[in-house]
């Protein structure tokens, strides 16, 4: 038997395609050719491996069937029991990679770090209520001097001159909460409060005729001002 | 329009849109797969095959580095599956007492599944591609018509004489030619010996 004869009836035999007596016919070559054996060895490797993997390497080129939509909901399902709700994943990843949730992490960061500053500048911000006099004031009309002892929850600041009263007139603390004074040019008693917007306001209301009448005004506005 | 690198960077993040698309790319090669010779599962068995191998590449996602690593690895698992299904099939029915002889036994078609299921669980993606550009060079140096003849007996298993009526051959030379072809894409694969020998482990 030549080679091609004997690769032939191999491969029938492989194939199941060969008769009883074409097997026994391979079997009697293989008996009397050891090469031969070897040879049929080598060619049923090689015949399995190409009828299991021979399938495989076309599919990879296969374009159809398409999927069937009716499937569909199937896949969906899996994968969202796979990854979880798509709200979750929507809220934990995004489309823009690392970026966004460092991003988000920055200003969420920046966030507290603003609201922590506000509430240790609230701590330190000063709720006392200054109220502003000429040294002058204190002793008008020979009354009991006017004194921290008439409005005990305010800050009574005195001047002697115009240059320094004018500039604290003026400002108001980034920690201050409100002044008051008294206009006697006017006779009005101003009062400058910054409101929970942080913008200043300024008003004024006319000044009581008396010393005891001007303290229970001061007073009443510096109580006021405390519930602000 | 997906390019690969994004489709696969939503797959990771487990984009619906995404998968979709994947999975409409892929579904064709996994039903080829799923309906492969030696499982002969019918179409809608087949079916199922392909989309519960479809549903086993989500925990796969994050262990590739290239998109085009899912289509191989979506044929081997639906390839395995199918042969599986098969065999799983054929031992019910062996359950059943229906064979009893040892000659029986011994030409059990189940067995015939064993190394066809131990190549194809062992099979990388890569390994796949590899075999799949091997073979495909080997068979461009054939006549178009006996590659068209091998690849018919070798990828879709038509018999003898079906393949003498579709080539209107006497069913002597059918064996000829299959087997001049053979030798000549076996000498090929071997240019690839590591390859080669993996494949043959696998086998023994």
């Amino acid at each position: 038997m030549d080679a091609e004869s004997f690769t032939n009836l191999a491969l029938r035999v492989l194939a199941r395609e060969a008769t009883d007596e074409e097997r026994r016919a391979l079997d009697a070559a293989m008996t009397s050719n050891l090469a031969y054996r070897e040879e049929f060895s080598q060619l049923k490797i090689a015949h399995e491996v190409l009828r299991i993997l021979a399938p495989m390497t076309e599919a990879t080129q296969a374009r159809e069937p398409e999927l069937p939509a009716y499937r569909l909901n199937e896949l969906r399902t899996a994968v969202r029991q796979h990854f979880g709700p798509a709200n979750q994943r929507a809220s934990t990843m995004n489309n823009h990679g690392l970026l966004t949730p460092a991003l988000r992490w920055l200003l969420g960061g920046g966030v507290m770090t603003a609201l922590a500053i506000v509430v240790v500048l609230m701590s330190f911000s000063d709720r006392m209520v200054e109220i502003g006099l000429y040294q002058t004031d204190t002793v008008r009309g020979g009354d009991t001097p006017f004194s921290s002892a008439d409005v005990p929850a305010a800050h009574v600041v005195t001047f002697n001159q115009d240059a320094p009263f004018d500039q604290w007139k003026k400002t108001l603390g980034w920690n201050q909460h409100a002044k008051v004074w008294i206009d006697n040019e006017n006779d009005l008693l101003h009062v400058v409060r910054r409101d929970k917007n942080g913008q200043i306001i300024e008003q004024t209301e006319p000044l009581a005729p008396t010393n005891r009448e001007q303290r229970e005004q001061i007073s009443r506005a510096v109580e006021s001002l405390q519930k602000k | 329009m997906w390019t690969d690198r994004e489709l696969l960077t939503a797959l990771r993040r487990g984009d619906d849109d995404a998968w979709e698309e994947a999975f409409r790319r892929l579904y064709p090669s996994a039903f080829a797969a799923a309906r492969h010779p030696l499982a002969a599962l019918t179409p809608s068995e087949a079916e199922d095959i392909a989309i519960e191998a479809l549903t086993l590449l989500l925990p796969k996602v994050n262990q590739i580095t290239e998109l085009d690593e899912l289509r191989p690895l979506v044929v081997t698992i639906a390839s395995r599956k199918a042969i599986s299904e098969k065999r799983r099939q054929l031992a019910d029915k062996r359950g059943g007492g229906d064979v009893t002889s040892l000659d029986a036994m011994q030409d059990d078609e189940t067995l015939r599944f064993e190394p066809a299921e131990q190549l194809a669980s062992h099979l990388t993606g890569t390994d796949l591609r590899e075999l799949s550009q091997l073979l495909d060079a080997a068979l461009s140096h054939l006549e178009p018509r006996h590659a068209q003849l091998l690849r018919d007996f070798l990828v879709y298993h038509v018999s003898y004489k079906e393949l003498a009526e579709k080539y209107r051959m006497p069913i002597g030379s059918i064996g000829v030619n299959l087997a001049r072809s053979l030798d000549k894409v076996r000498a090929h694969l071997k240019t690839s010996p590591k390859l080669w020998k993996e494949l043959i482990a696998y086998l023994r």
